[in-house]
Parts: C-alpha cells; sequence; structure tokens
C-alpha cells in the first residue's frame, strides 16, 4: 500500500529524513517511537503533501507516486493525518467543515454526496461511538477545544472519512485513560484487511489496545531498529540511549 | 508675517557666515516655507493639532531673528545630579557647549563642517523653517565598533526671550556596530518661544541607538521635535517620550527600516495635569523584510488637557515577514480632558503580523473598589493604579540607570 | 449583448435589457432637475427644495481626500434620468409591467410576480431612476406600515417626507450628497408607525440599465415610536467598459425605542480583470437615532463596483441609543473600496459597535476608515471596533485609518485591528481533508467574515456567503 524508498527531507537545509525507507501493507499496524525532533511529525507532513520541505526519494502509495498529488488529491486516494496539533479555524463551524470535507472527498471518488440529513445521522452515529458530545460540534473548528477534545475530533474526522491510510501523530498525547480507549476502539474499528495504519506515539500504554504489527525505532531521521510489539516494551524500559 | 520673516532673515544671513551656496539653499527653504506657513488641520497630519492656530493664539507674532555670534552664559545647576554624562547644552538654539569627556577622543567625531543638502528625503513646512533658520548644524560620528561609555545629556535651555522661533538640528551617525544612548531633556526659563528641534539619526549595521526624550519642566512654550531615523540591517532603535512639561509639544518620529532584521521601538508617556495639548505622531516605515516595530503610548489626562496618538505603520510589498504592533492607551481623569488617536496601517505584503489597538476611558472602577476594600482611600487607590498604568511603559526602558532617572522624575519611584 | 452575455459566467449579472427609454437631456443644469421634478409630477416645494441643493451644488468642490483616486467625471455628459418607456408612469397592477423588465428581475432571482414573490419579503424594484413595482403593498398596508417609491411618497404623504427628507444628510453635506438631494430620481420610502413591527422583511433592489446614466436615488425610512423593521438592498448592473456613477442617499430616523436593521448586499458590476469599466458607488448613508433606546444597524457586504466609497454612519443623539456596523468589503482585480462608518455618540449612555472584516486580492485597495467621536456630554458611552483585514498576494493593499475622539471621561472607546493573511497550516489542514485550495479559502475567508455574515436576514445571508467565495475566485493558486 505505502513505499518509502530513501526518502530525504530537509527544512531550511536542515536535514531531517535521511535515506528513509518504510514499507506499509494492507491491513498493517506499524508504529514509530523515537525521541522529541527525529522526525516523526515530518514525515507525517510530508506524507500528508505538506509544503516547505525539501524532498528527494519516492513515496507510492497504491503504486502512485505521492509527490505528484496535491494534499487534496492525496486525501480522497484515502491519506489521513490525525495532525500532532490540531489547528484551530476560527469562524468556521465543525460540522460544515466536516460535511465538506466528506462531499469533498466522495465527489472526488464519484461516490454519492450526502445531504445534510443523511450527514447529520453518520455525524450522530460517529460521536456516539466515540462519546463526543454533539453541542461541540456546532462549535468553530477546534476553537476552544482542550487538547484532548482536539485529538477526539481528529479521530471522529478519521471514523467518518474512512480512510485506507491513517496517519496518527501523537493521537495518544494528552488523552486521559478513558479517551484513550475510546480512540483505540475507534481505530480497532476501522481496522480492516485493506485498511492500515501508521501510529506515531511515545508511549507502550496505546500499543496495548492497538495491537501493531510492527514496531520501528526512528533516531535522527532514520529508522535503527525494526521488530514486533515487544520491541515497543523494550523501548519503554531502556529509552533510546542504546541507539545513539 | 511675509516682511517680518524675510527681514529677520536677512539679519541672520549678515551676523552669520554661511556659504554662499548654503545661502542660497536656505532662501529657498525660507521660500519654501512662506508657500505653506505654519502647518493647520487642514493637513491630516495637523488634523488634531492646529499649530497655526496654537501659534496664534498662545504666541501672537513670532520673531524670527537670533543672534548666534553672541555666546550665553551656562548655567550649571540645571545638569542631572549623580549621573555621570556627556553633555551638549543648548541655550536659546545656540550651542554653547559640547563635552564628550568620558568618551576616546578619536571615537566620537563631531565637526560642524556640512552643507545643507537640498532634497532631504522628509520634508514638511517645519522642517524646511529649520533648515532656513537654523545656525549652523553639528554632525556627530559615532565610530565603528564604539559603544560610548556614559549616556549624552542634551540640554535645550531657553532664557530671556519671548516670543521667538527657536529652530536647531544635530545629525548623528551610528558606523558600523556602535551604540549610542541620548537623553534629550528640555529645560525652560522662558515663555512663549516656539522651538522647532530637528534630528537625523543614520544607523548603520549592527548599531543600537537609544534616545530618551524628556519634557517634564512645567513651560509655557511651543514645541516641536522632528526625529528622522533611518535604519541598516540589525540595527535597533528605542525611543522613549515623556510629554508633560510644555505648553504644547508635538513630537513626530520617522523610521524608515531599509536593513534587514531592523527594529524600532518607541514608547510613550502623556502625563498631562494642565490645560496643555501634546501630540506623538509615530511612522514607522518597513521597507524590507524581516523587520519589526513596536509602539506602545500611554496617556493620563486631567484638566482640560489633551493628547494626541498619531501612528502609521506602513509595509511595502517588499516587506514581507514584517512584525509591526501599535497599542495606545488613556485614562480620562476629568469630563473636560480629551484624547484622540488616528492608529493607521497601510500594507502591501501577505505575510505579516500587524495590529493596533486604542483604548480610552475612566479609571477602571471595579480596580478601585478592589482596592478600596483592601483598605486604601480613594486618592491612594487612584494613584497606585496609575503608577501601575504607567509603569509598564516606563519598564520598556532597557538602560536600567536611565530607567531609574526617568521612574524619579514622575514619581513611580517605589 | 451577444458579447456580454458571454461574459455572464464570470458576473453573472452582466446582461443588459432591451427597452425603450425616456430620457432627460444630458447634462446638469436647472433645465434636468425641473425636467425630473415635472416628469415625476412634483409639487412646486419639492422643486424649490432640488433648486436650492443645486445652487449649494455650484459653490461646492468634488472631496479628494478619499485614498481611491478616478478620473474625473464629466458631469455634463451624464443622463440624469432614465426610465423604461411605460413605466415612467408607474403601472397600477404588476400585470401591466413591461414584461422585459419582468424578465429581468427574475433573472435576477427577484420574481415581482404575485404567485412567483419571495415569502416574506416585501421588494421595491428601482429600474434605473425609476421604481418599476412594489410588492406585498397591500398586506403592508394592513398594519399600516408605509412601503412605496419615494416619488409616491412625495404625492401622497408630503407631510412626513417634508419633515424628515433631508433632516439627516442636510443638502449642504458634501458634494456627491448634495448632487443627489439635487437630482435624486426615485428610491425606497417606508415609515413603520408607533408600535409596529413590520410583518416582513423589506427591501429594495437597484438596477442599473441604461448606459451613460447616473444613478441617483433616495431613501428614507422612518421608524416610529416603538417599532421596528429589517430592510435590505441589492444591487448589480450590466457589465460595460464605461464607468457608471451610483450617488445615492439613505436617511434612517428612529424614534424612542424604535429599531432599524439595514442590510446592503453590493454586487454592482466591478469592471473586468484589467480594470476596464465598472460602477463608481459613492454613496452618503447616515442614520439618525433620535429617540431614546433607538437603535440602527448597519449590515455590509460589499464585493462589486470599481470604486466603493461610502461610510453608513450612525448619530447617537437619543439617550441609551446603539448604533451598529457590520462590514464585509471585498475588492479583487483593480477594484478600489474606502469604506467605514462613522459613530457620533451625542446621547448619554450610548453605545456602539464596529465589526469590519476586509479582505483584498489582486491589485485591489482597500481601505477601512472609520470615525468614533465621543462628545463631552455623551456620558457612559462606549465603541468597540474590531477591524481585521486579510491580504492574499503582495500586490493588493490594505489601509485601516480609524479616526478616535473621546472628549469624555465616562466613557470608553476600543479598538482593535489586525491584519493577516490565510495561513499555510490553515490551508494544509483543510486540504488534508480533501478540499481544494480554493474550497478550503472560501471556507476560512466565510469564517473570517461569519461575524458579519450572521448578521444578515437568513434569506441573503447564504446568497451572501456564496458571494463571498465567487469574489475572490481565482485569487489563489
Ligand atoms: N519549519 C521548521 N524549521 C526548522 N526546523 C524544523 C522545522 N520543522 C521541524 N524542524 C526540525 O526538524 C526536526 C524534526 O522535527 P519533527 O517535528 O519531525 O520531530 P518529531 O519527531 O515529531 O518530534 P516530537 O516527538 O517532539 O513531536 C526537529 O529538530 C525540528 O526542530
Ligand atoms: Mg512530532
Amino acid at each position: 500500500m505505502l513505499k518509502i524508498n530513501n526518502l530525504n527531507a530537509k527544512i531550511k537545509n536542515k536535514s531531517i529524513l535521511k535515506d528513509f525507507k518504510l514499507e506499509i501493507n494492507p491491513g498493517e499496524v506499524h508504529a514509530i517511537m523515537g525521541p522529541n525532533g527525529s522526525g516523526k511529525s515530518t514525515l507525517s507532513n510530508i506524507l500528508s503533501g505538506k509544503k516547505g520541505y525539501d524532498v528527494s526519494g519516492e513515496i507510492l502509495f497504491e503504486n502512485k507516486n505521492l509527490f505528484k498529488l496535491e494534499t487534496e488529491e492525496r486525501a480522497h486516494e484515502g491519506i489521513f493525518l490525525a495532525f500532532q496539533y490540531p489547528l484551530e479555524i476560527p469562524g468556521v463551524n465543525t460540522n460544515i467543515f466536516l460535511k465538506t470535507s466528506l462531499n469533498a472527498i466522495k465527489k472526488a471518488r464519484g461516490e454519492k454526496e450526502l445531504d445534510a440529513l443523511e450527514f447529520l445521522n453518520l455525524v450522530k452515529k460517529k460521536a456516539k461511538e466515540l462519546k463526543f458530545e454533539e453541542e461541540k460540534l456546532n462549535r468553530q473548528l477546534n476553537v476552544g477545544f482542550s487538547g484532548g477534545e482536539k485529538k477526539k475530533n481528529e479521530i471522529l474526522q478519521m471514523s467518518i472519512l474512512q480512510p485506507k491510510l491513517s496517519i496518527l501523530d501523537e493521537t495518544d498525547s494528552g488523552l486521559d485513560i478513558d479517551a484513550l480507549r475510546i480512540v483505540a476502539d475507534g481505530v480497532n474499528s476501522l481496522r480492516k484487511k485493506d485498511n492500515s495504519f501508521l501510529i506515531i506515539t511515545h508511549y507502550q500504554r496505546l500499543l496495548d489496545y492497538i495491537k501493531p504489527d510492527y514496531v520501528h525505532v526512528l533516531i535522527n531521521g532514520k529508522i535503527m531498529k525494526s521488530g514486533g510489539p515487544e520491541l515497543a516494551i523494550e523501548l519503554e524500559k531502556k529509552g533510546y540511549e542504546s541507539y545513539n | 508675517m511675509e516682511e517680518k520673516i524675510k527681514n529677520d532673515f536677512e539679519k541672520i544671513i549678515e551676523n552669520s557666515k554661511f556659504s554662499n551656496k548654503d545661502i542660497e539653499l536656505k532662501r529657498d527653504f525660507l521660500n519654501k516655507f512662506i508657500v505653506s506657513g505654519f502647518p493647520n488641520k487642514k493637513l491630516e497630519n495637523w488634523k488634531f493639532s492646529d499649530l497655526n492656530q496654537i501659534i496664534k493664539k498662545n504666541i501672537g507674532d513670532l520673531s524670527f531673528y537670533t543672534n548666534y555670534s553672541i555666546p550665553n552664559k551656562l548655567n550649571p545647576s540645571i545638569y542631572i545630579d549623580g549621573l555621570e554624562h556627556n553633555k551638549i547644552v543648548f541655550i536659546n538654539g545656540r550651542i554653547e557647549k559640547i563635552d564628550f569627556k568620558y568618551e576616546e577622543k578619536d571615537k566620537i567625531q563631531i565637526s560642524d563642517q556640512f552643507e545643507l543638502k537640498k532634497d532631504t528625503k522628509v520634508t514638511n513646512s517645519l522642517i524646511n523653517l529649520n533648515n532656513a533658520f537654523a545656525n549652523k548644524y553639528f554632525k556627530i560620528v559615532i565610530k565603528k565598533n564604539y559603544s560610548i561609555r556614559k549616556p549624552l545629556v542634551i540640554y535645550h535651555t531657553t532664557n530671556n526671550i519671548n516670543s521667538k522661533n527657536i529652530n536647531l538640528r544635530l545629525d548623528f551617525v551610528l558606523e558600523k556596530n556602535s551604540s549610542l544612548k541620548i537623553v534629550d531633556i528640555f529645560n525652560d526659563q522662558s515663555e512663549k518661544n516656539f522651538i522647532n528641534v530637528f534630528y537625523n539619526f543614520e544607523l548603520n549595521q549592527d548599531s543600537i541607538l537609544k534616545n530618551y526624550k524628556i519634557d517634564q519642566i512645567e513651560n509655557n512654550n511651543i514645541k516641536y521635535s522632528f526625529n528622522n531615523i533611518v535604519q541598516q540591517e540589525n540595527s535597533v532603535s528605542e525611543t522613549f517620550i515623556l510629554s508633560s512639561g510644555s505648553n504644547f509639544i508635538k513630537n513626530e518620529i520617522n523610521c524608515d527600516l531599509i536593513g534587514k532584521y531592523s527594529s524600532a521601538f518607541i514608547n510613550g508617556i502623556f502625563s498631562l495635569k494642565q490645560k496643555k495639548h501634546h501630540e506623538i505622531k509615530t511612522n514607522i516605515n518597513h521597507l524590507i523584510d524581516n523587520t519589526k516595530s513596536y509602539q506602545l503610548i500611554k496617556s493620563v489626562l486631567e484638566n482640560e488637557s489633551k493628547a494626541v496618538y498619531q501612528g502609521k505603520i506602513f509595509v511595502d510589498s517588499k516587506a514581507q515577514k514584517t512584525d509591526g504592533y501599535q497599542l495606545s492607551k488613556a485614562i480620562l481623569l476629568n469630563e473636560t480632558t480629551e484624547f484622540n488617536a488616528k492608529p493607521e496601517l497601510e500594507i502591501y505584503a501577505d505575510d505579516v503580523k500587524c495590529s493596533h489597538g486604542s483604548a480610552s476611558g475612566s479609571l477602571n472602577d471595579d480596580a478601585i473598589f478592589y482596592l478600596m476594600s483592601r483598605g486604601l482611600n480613594y486618592t491612594e487607590a487612584k494613584k497606585l493604579l496609575i503608577n501601575g498604568f504607567l509603569l509598564e511603559v516606563v519598564e520598556k526602558i532597557t538602560d536600567s540607570q536611565i530607567k531609574n532617572l526617568i521612574k524619579n522624575m514622575i514619581g513611580l519611584k517605589e | 449583448m451577444k458579447k456580454e452575455i458571454e461574459n455572464l459566467k464570470e458576473y453573472k449579472y452582466g446582461f443588459t435589457t432591451d427597452v425603450e427609454n425616456i430620457r432627460a437631456p444630458k447634462g446638469l443644469n436647472e433645465d434636468t432637475i425641473k425636467f425630473i421634478s415635472e416628469i415625476k409630477k412634483e409639487p412646486k416645494w419639492m422643486l424649490e427644495w432640488r433648486l436650492k441643493a443645486f445652487e449649494r451644488l455650484k459653490k461646492l468642490k468634488e472631496p479628494n481626500w478619499q485614498k481611491p483616486k478616478y478620473p474625473k467625471i464629466d458631469y455634463q455628459d451624464l443622463y440624469y434620468y432614465s426610465a423604461p418607456k411605460n413605466a415612467s408612469s408607474k403601472p397600477k397592477d404588476i400585470k401591466d409591467l413591461d414584461p422585459k423588465i419582468l424578465e429581468t428581475y427574475k433573472k435576477l432571482g427577484i420574481p415581482l410576480e404575485e404567485q412567483k414573490r419571495l415569502n416574506g419579503i416585501a421588494v421595491d424594484a428601482v429600474f434605473d431612476s425609476v421604481s418599476v413595482a412594489t410588492t406585498f403593498k397591500e398586506k403592508l398596508n394592513d398594519v399600516g406600515v408605509i412601503f412605496c417609491s419615494i416619488s409616491e411618497a412625495i404625492q401622497k404623504h408630503p407631510n412626513l417626507v417634508k419633515k424628515y427628507l433631508g433632516s439627516v444628510i442636510p443638502i449642504t453635506d458634501h458634494y456627491f450628497a448634495t448632487l443627489n438631494s439635487a437630482v435624486f430620481t426615485d428610491g425606497s420610502f417606508v415609515y413603520i408607525p408607533e408600535g409596529v413591527r413590520c410583518p416582513m422583511e423589506l427591501s429594495t433592489y437597484f438596477r442599473i440599465n441604461a448606459s451613460q446614466t447616473g444613478q441617483f436615488e433616495r431613501t428614507l425610512i422612518i421608524a416610529d415610536k416603538g417599532s421596528y423593521v429589517s430592510y435590505l438592498e441589492g444591487c448589480t448592473a450590466p457589465m460595460r467598459d464605461e464607468n457608471q456613477l451610483h450617488a445615492a442617499n439613505v436617511e434612517l430616523i428612529a424614534l424612542d425605542d424604535a429599531e432599524i436593521k439595514y442590510s446592503t448586499v453590493q454586487n454592482w458590476y466591478p469592471g473586468d480583470e484589467d480594470g476596464k469599466g465598472g460602477i463608481y458607488n459613492f454613496v452618503t448613508k447616515r442614520g439618525l437615532c433620535k429617540g431614546t433606546n433607538s437603535k440602527i444597524s448597519w449590515t455590509q457586504v460589499e464585493t462589486g463596483s470599481a470604486i466603493t466609497w461610502k461610510y453608513p454612519s450612525c448619530i447617537l443623539k437619543g439617550d441609551n441609543s446603539i448604533g451598529e456596523f457590520y462590514s464585509i468589503a471585498i475588492t479583487n482585480n483593480h477594484q478600489k473600496a474606502d469604506t467605514g462608518t462613522k459613530m457620533i455618540h451625542l446621547g448619554k449612555n450610548t453605545k456602539s459597535k464596529i465589526i469590519s472584516k476586509g479582505i483584498s486580492a489582486g491589485l485591489s485597495d482597500m481601505t477601512y476608515r472609520g470615525l468614533v467621536d465621543i462628545s463631552s456630554k455623551a456620558n457612559n458611552s462606549s465603541n468597540y471596533t474590531q477591524c481585521d483585514s486579510l491580504l492574499m498576494g503582495n500586490k493588493c493593499g490594505a489601509h485601516t485609518v480609524p479616526y478616535i475622539k473621546n472628549k469624555n471621561s465616562k466613557s470608553n472607546v476600543a479598538h482593535e485591528a489586525t491584519t493577516s493573511k490565510i495561513s499555510e497550516d490553515q490551508l494544509h489542514y483543510c486540504q488534508q481533508r480533501g478540499l481544494n485550495s480554493e474550497e478550503a479559502v472560501g471556507l476560512i475567508v466565510n469564517g473570517f467574515c461569519k461575524e458579519v455574515l450572521q448578521q444578515l436576514p437568513m434569506e441573503f445571508a447564504v446568497e451572501a456567503q456564496k458571494l463571498v467565495g465567487i469574489s475572490l475566485e481565482g485569487s489563489v493558486g
């Protein structure tokens, strides 16, 4: 599904990702762990098509060259990024935003767009599943949301948009135990044989709820070690010291 | 006025040693001034302060003649106590003393051998007047890599004159990586004169200017002070204005940020206790990318006083990544006071952060109530709040010695 | 005509209607004024009033302090009156209206025929110099609301007109207002009687059709004690290479406890991409909160016109009166706008609020200019001003020029202004969720404008939102 070959990324002449390689097959869950500043968010930003990076190498998504696609086209293809720091957009109603987004994606895929009622029913259902207070969806997008609410809002959007590849950038940070479980449920319910996940986290805790198939250690822009779920436990105990 | 001003002008020319070229230029400036006259409220810049009327009402007919060949007697009692400083002393517009005794001789270059220039970039009728009538002006250069050790205090004194127009001018050049600290202070022992001050500052790369302007001693003069600051790469200018003593004063600061990473800070206080009319006008021109400006002006107004703040931030289309911020706040203590503001943004670049704010009104009743509930009486509570209000501006002064000096002057010493 | 229709894609109201016109002879002079007055069968006092304004006009100079400069207007080369031939005396029944005109309004989305009328909105349709139809008149009559053309009001309600016309904008006011007083041709008149809440939205739809014609309309709205009215105006014009002048006067008077809400969606033809053609929209709008507890609220969405130059203002004379100004102004291509408001606080406990959102794109130039003046008698008054600009690209300009005068120590004035651009991060976030850049910009800009859009009556909010998106088309990328 996703194939990253020799990805190099620089910003303002500072090299952040170095010959980065990763392959994710349909249905797989990959976790990336790594110290602050190692390049995790940079990776997710580049996958989502954020501008401002000098990149070389190759990223294929379902055999399509991602560098040739605009951000929104990638979203249409089924890439979803739950941002580490979800943005506030003043004045824009959350529900309206969600509907616009969902219908833009549906339209691009040639599917039937939802009318107001269908959409509302869908949102109601999803919000309930994620224990997200519906009232909040009538507020401005992320404005005045607590840190945890913003993260939950990202997962709500994910479950509504039903992406093929979901990238979760530290979605667990700032969540309380209950919210963590809800988020994990959201992910697990989307976990099907063709849907894949790339989960960026600092804590093994999340991986108790979402069992990854692979765990990678990212240090200084390079994957230093890959393994199964046991690697996360080992990291939690020993830290990143031994990789430096 | 026309005949009088022309006669006075010829008299000055007779008694001075200007070069022929200078005389010609001066005559040019004079004619330009005569055409426009003193600025009045029809000019956007003078909308809130009609100088023509103010001079008419408070002074009447002005005399423009000063005999610069006769020295005035110095009066050392006006010097600031307890602060080691260099000095320039103006008496009635004539330089009586220039003394940089705390500095290395070859690091400060002083000369009066400058010819006027025809096309000054910034111009207005008062600068024309200034150029026409000011005595030989001095240029002071701070040499490369030199930081002045003690502040330079410029004393503006007047005595024994009446209904006179005094014009004076100084030019400063801060060479690369140099720094200069000025305390510009008015000390008037005369009444009803119109004093017109014009400073030019050229800030080269990495240089730092700190410019503290103090008008605190009560007097009945009318003043206009124009400071023009041009800033090269990574230079910093800090201007502080205490506007309090004169009957009328307009401080105008024009700042051209032409070098990247240059920044300009202007902080000002209006503290007007009597029937007075003061104005500050700032023009910040962001002309290249990555420059920064900040203006904070606070006013406390009593008894029929009137304060005006006009602040303009201009951002050229080349000036991406500009950071411009401006705030003015005023407390009106009496029903007869007035605060006028015109905060203005003119922006042609899209990647900028610019904002301004202005607020004026009464003292915060809730705060007064809170303080009184803690045992203070009304007067104490009021004083505490006003001091706190003004302290924020004074705290912006980066030179701690001068910060203390100014705190003392306005009774903020804790 | 054909060519113009091809261009409809861009400015969808750019078509012209082929109707035969009656015109006053070209030129600004006493004869023209007499012609207008005569064709409208005006009483003598009205003609005298016009001539007085004209006398005054001769002594006035065209102002030139505003930021957008325009080529000199040759006032002698304009038609001051143009009306569809068979509408110069307004038909009693809409059935009798020229079908071409009916068709025009239908195309503009304002059907005038009984069966198809917009629900809950009464419309006065002004075509060039005259009002051609007013809908729902009878229903309004039932509650005593007078809604008719100003020409009709001059005939039928002379006392009201005499008392209030020129009472807010005196004939001596300034060049364009005085010009309007001399040559105004039509417009709407509204009177809401004491204690009546007007049962429907009232609206005037202005259409400039004829070429080389200035439109000078005059609107007068009087809300008597304890009454309420919400009024909306819309404007469009055909696409022409020439610049056309629109110099309207709008006067509002709110008596004790009355409230007037005045909304404008201004979409005059803005000129083409190269800045050719378009309307000069030089309008004087002023409201007088005459009574205690009265309220006047202006909302405007200004997206059209080559040059917009207007400051809908409130004179807060009655104690406890309230003035509000909500504005969205968008300029693109070569458009220029200099707009804002004046809040004059005279009475005690008066309050005003100004929310202005300016968006400039392309090569356009936008100025917010406003005055807040708190007089020494206006104790306990307050103003809050929020003034935000958004720039798209670095070939356009945004200018904020507020004048703030506070002469009252018991009153508070607060002003805030920001200038920013749409952040890359916001765009990226929206695009990550599948929106293309134009949709994303539309969404963010609508969010930016939300506080103002919320003020519009429901029926027009949607239209306005679309307009905001369309006006910025092609300005990103
Ligand atoms: N716009 C930028 N300009 C300069 N440096 C940047 C920029 N964005 C990221 N960096 C740098 O790139 C490096 C990688 O940043 P990144 O955000 O990818 O780290 P991360 O692994 O996600 O860290 P964290 O665990 O703290 O979220 C850091 O050193 C960061 O400072
Ligand atoms: Mg990160």
